[in-house]
């Protein structure tokens, strides 16, 4: 026999109102406080010695998701190691005391965890928690899969989960493919994908880049190399990859949820975008860039508005690009703050033709994908000023 | 198969494991003061090689040429240059090696002859000869319209009309190289005779050149046909039969997949050269992140049992572009060849050190992989001492300058008129003999030839860099580049008790120590050269490789949990790192920096 419901809530109430993920989201989304939390669905997903429960808590309307671990207490001390945090407290399971934790903490659990969201298909010998964030903790299995469990849940579909799972159906190469997704009550609770190790953030070898040009350039003051083209850290013909794939998602996407038509003078099109592109959702694997981010963290990246910015949002594919294409001005900008003060002018000058030159590679990289006039205006020039002129509002939003 | 020493020549596998050093006979060293070097130069300076730790020479082409190519316009395939001296000189040096360990195989063109060659001059001389369609003859030049034009520089198509047959003879390379015609078996049956022949002298083997164009059919690239894979099984048949322990080393400029073609199923080739693998090197390390590296390791395609590649970082020919996309080579050309001059064909024509201007640590680095992925490292003569090019010279001449042995006069190469020489040895301040050879490095302790004397003595204790699965490790920081080399089979070692081998060490002892006063400063496991065998752990373990291609210091975080509990010993030093845990290993390098850890069990 389980521990009964109202231990379960008795528990769990408390240990998600000390928990910094949970206040994030209660604090940003300026969710009344003083609405008691209660217990709104719960499944005993394993019965026994160590068990598992998957809880559902509300605070008004909003839902959060614990994962429920418990086995007798003088055993949870070494399972739990590292995580003693993770513990929730006491509660009888019918035979006698057990202790109740997050089961996140405990891998023999979250391998258990893996065979539950996958229906039975998958299972693990090693697991390990790679991410604490306010949406979802994230674990790796085997390196081989990747696990989120939701905590802020939403109803399903989940954006993300749809759409990465429209995108496999429509056959979209460059991501990590979805393997299986855990749902209960018109709830997503988590999403198992393939994991790819070794992938490296879009920002990162965007700073690598820079961090080669400006080595080699503000060092020597011979014009002979002061050419971002001429300098080791090229990232242009990566670039160019990204705007290639990048358009490829664009023509998956607009398969996958259609087209609408934008009312502006010339009309245009929308296309179910991204919505949050930037260099730290793309990745590079050995294998070429993928996209990610379907659906993260909202407490990282551009801000949407509110909850509902989660929601799926129809835009020109050309917000995608200048959003990039900002991010790209973003790091250039990171990239020469890190310099000494003395050499700022130098550095400016040599990122402002780094950014250029690397927005320049990854929009014909975009523009010149089959089928991609569609979506956008075919011609470099005038799809350029677009992209100029939304990356000028972005610019203007932040200062 | 020890651990710890060089292939015994008893081996019939010892390619996997061998380092070759390519050479220029013409170069080498001169022994009767013509300004030419000759093979009996080359006999003197086999300590040399022996004592640098070389298991196999590869000749370039010594055979009598008009020189139009290198060498490779071959006129008759059955002698040497007279220049170079005599079949009997060769076959001295080739037994004299032979006593060292040290193996021997040449350069053999199969496609195509020189124009001056016997047969292609009775195939021209009418068109009902017997040699008459020896060669590819036709009366326009319409035909093979797709075939690209590798020399594009210099030759406007692959036909060239012949005023006396009033006839077009196809060519591949410069038209002073008629290429063979296969589809008549008499061709293939010479092309036989003259492996035999070479074989009977002794040679170890060869090295193939242009092999992918040898047999030719209207309506595809006549590249890599069906029937030119026959010819190879043939011929590898052949030398299965009758001359044991002999190589075939392919040149197929191709992508990988095609490239691994060539290995048959183990039944052609021995080994070919992975093309792509060498560009990527550079480019990895001018932008400073691994992915150039580990994309072309990912698309190599697994290779039957018995075979091998051969890589390279450079060699006779220019650093080869053909198989980078065309973004890339603009952004190499950019890169490495600021002169235009240094461009040549689809290439860039440089030695290792000015290509990395003459940065030491880079050229570490870039020998750091050499010696560790997966592969035979195949080294260029003088590169060994960061030797520099001349690129005012016409062709490939500016990486064949005259070997620097000495600072004395010709570079100690040749005791003849300097008017006289081949080609003038380098005088620059930079690169010049007087600043770069052999004495001076050999003297020097910290030299960079010590150091790569250093590095081929370990990796000949590590039969895991020869034969070992490659296992790219995920590292969160793109300048790093981490790999584990883990033996397939575990072969319970044996020692090698052959006569040859046991003369081998015994000759190493005596004249390691005999060479210009090396061993003064030589401390360390290999200052016996070779075989040593002070390794503690005999049983091969995995080694780990980690590499910054940055010029600025990086950390890494590895996961290594499969390896938990071992330790980790850096291989130069024998200095035992912290053990592994659960938790990521960190790991802080230097500038350049490249460490190899052998993984060992508690």
């Amino acid at each position: 026999m389980p521990p009964s419901p109202q231990a379960l809530e008795a528990l769990v109430i408390p240990y998600l109102e000390r928990q910094p993920w949970f206040l994030a989201d209660m604090s940003r989304f300026n969710h009344n406080l003083h609405v008691a939390p209660r217990l709104a669905d719960l499944e005993i997903v394993l019965d026994g010695r160590p068990g598992l429960a998957s809880v559902v808590v509300t605070v008004g309307e909003r839902p959060f998701h614990v994962v429920v671990g418990w086995r007798e207490a003088s055993l949870a001390p070494a399972v739990l190691g590292d995580h003693q945090g993770a513990v929730l407290g006491m509660c009888s399971d019918g035979v006698g005391d057990v202790l109740c934790y997050d089961a996140l903490a405990d891998d023999e659990l979250s391998a258990d965890l893996l065979a539950v969201a996958s229906a039975g298909r998958e299972s693990a010998r090693r697991v390990r928690l790679v991410q604490s964030l306010v949406s979802h903790a994230s674990l790796v299995y085997d390196e081989r899969l990747f696990m989120k469990c939701y905590r802020v849940l939403e109803p399903a579909p989940r954006a993300e989960v749809e759409l990465l799972y429209r995108l496999d159906e429509v056959g979209f190469k460059h991501m990590a493919r979805p393997v299986a997704h855990w749902e209960r009550s018109s709830w997503d609770l988590a999403l198992v994908r393939e994991y790819i190790p070794g992938a490296v953030e879009g920002r990162l070898l965007a700073l690598t880049s820079l961090r080669d040009l400006l080595g080699r350039n503000l060092g020597d003051d011979s014009s002979r190399r002061d050419e971002v083209g001429g300098a080791g850290g090229d990232l242009s013909s990566e670039m160019r990859r990204l705007g290639e794939i990048t358009g490829n998602l664009h023509l998956v996407l607009a398969e996958a949820f259609g087209l609408r038509s934008l009312a502006a003078d010339p009309p245009q099109v929308a296309i179910r975008v991204h919505g949050d592109y930037h260099l730290r959702r793309v990745f590079r694997t050995d294998a070429g860039w993928i996209v990610g981010g379907f659906g993260d963290d909202p407490l990282i990246g551009r801000a949407g508005p509110g909850p509902a910015g989660r929601e799926p949002r129809f835009a020109s594919p050309l917000e995608d690009v200048a959003d990039l294409s900002y991010s790209l001005r973003q790091v250039a900008g990171e990239a020469v703050r890190a310099q000494p003060t003395v050499t700022w002018a130098r550095a400016q000058r040599l990122a402002k033709s780094w950014e250029r030159r690397n927005r320049g590679a990854f929009l014909s990289g975009y523009l010149g994908v089959d089928g991609i006039s569609r979506l956008v205006p075919a011609d470099r020039a005038s799809a350029g000023e677009s992209v100029k002129a939304l990356v000028a509002e972005r610019v203007a939003a932040a200062s | 198969m020890v651990p710890g020493a060089r292939p015994g020549l008893d081996d019939p596998r010892w390619y996997e494991r061998a380092v070759f050093y390519e050479l220029l006979p013409r170069g080498f060293f001169d022994s009767n003061a013509d300004g030419i070097g000759d093979f009996k130069g080359l006999g003197e300076k086999l300590d040399y090689l022996q004592w640098l730790g070389v298991d196999c020479v590869w000749l370039l082409p010594y055979y009598p040429s008009p020189l139009h190519d290198g060498g490779y316009d071959i006129s008759d395939f059955l002698t040497v240059a007279p220049e170079l001296g005599s079949v009997d000189d060769l076959a001295a040096v080739v037994e004299d090696a032979h006593r060292r360990g040290i193996r021997i195989i040449s350069d053999l063109v199969m496609n195509h002859t020189s124009d001056e060659h016997p047969w292609f001059v009775e195939s021209r001389s009418s068109r009902d000869n017997d040699k008459a369609d020896w060669y590819m003859w036709a009366d326009d030049d319409h035909g093979f319209a797709d075939v690209r034009v590798i020399f594009c520089d210099v030759e406007p198509s692959n036909w060239t009309f012949d005023p006396r047959r009033q006839q077009y003879y196809w060519h591949r390379f410069f038209h002073q190289q008629p290429d063979l015609n296969y589809d008549n078996p008499e061709v293939a049956d010479a092309m036989l005779e003259v492996v035999r022949f070479w074989l009977d002298l002794g040679l170890d083997g060869f090295r193939l050149d242009a092999v992918p164009y040898l047999y030719k059919a209207e309506g595809t690239n006549c590249e890599s046909l069906p029937a030119t894979h026959k010819l190879l099984r043939r011929i590898r048949s052949e030398i299965d039969a009758s001359y044991p322990n002999r190589v075939l080393l392919a040149e197929v400029n191709q992508w990988p997949d095609v490239v691994s073609e060539y290995f048959g199923d183990g039944d052609e080739c021995h080994m070919c050269f992975n093309f792509p693998l060498m560009p990527r090197m550079f480019m990895a390390v001018r932008r400073e992140q691994r992915f150039p590296i580990t994309e072309i390791l990912a698309q190599t395609p697994p290779i039957p049992d018995g075979c091998q590649w051969g890589i390279f970082l450079r060699n006779h020919d220019e650093l080869t572009l053909e198989m980078v996309t065309d973004e890339e080579r603009d952004y190499m050309y950019a890169e490495y060849a600021r002169d235009p001059r240094m461009r040549r064909n689809l290439g860039i024509r440089r030695r290792l050190a000015p290509l990395v201007d003459n940065d030491r640590r880079v050229a570490e680095l870039l020998y750091g992989l050499l010696l560790s992925l997966p592969g035979s490292p195949v080294l260029y003569y003088g590169d060994e001492l960061l030797m520099g090019d001349n690129i005012y010279l016409g062709d490939r001449d500016g990486v064949r300058t005259p070997m620097q042995w000495s600072p004395d006069r010709n570079a100690g190469f040749s005791r003849a008129d300097f008017a006289q020489l081949y080609l003038p040895p380098l005088m620059d301040p930079v690169h010049g003999y007087q600043a770069v050879n052999v004495e001076a490095e050999q003297r020097d302790p910290s030299s960079f030839l010590h150091w790569l004397r250093r590095m081929l003595a370990v990796r000949h204790q590590y039969p895991q860099f020869a034969t070992g699965s490659l296992e790219v490790l995920p590292a969160d920081n793109p300048s790093v580049l981490a790999y584990v080399r883990q033996a397939r089979d575990v072969e319970p070692p044996v020692r090698q008790t052959t006569d040859a081998m046991a003369r081998a060490a015994e000759n190493l002892v005596g004249e390691a120590a005999a060479l210009d006063g090396a061993s003064l400063w030589d401390v360390g496991p290999d200052s016996v050269g070779a075989p040593v065998v002070t390794a503690p752990n005999m049983a091969p373990t995995a080694v780990l490789c980690v590499s910054n291609l940055s010029r600025f210091a990086q950390p890494a975080e590895l996961s290594l949990g499969r390896w938990e509990g071992r330790t980790p010993i850096e291989l130069l030093g024998r200095v035992p790192f912290p053990r592994i845990s659960s938790a990521p290993y960190s790991v802080t390098l230097a500038p350049y920096g490249i460490y190899w850890f052998e993984l060992v069990e508690p």
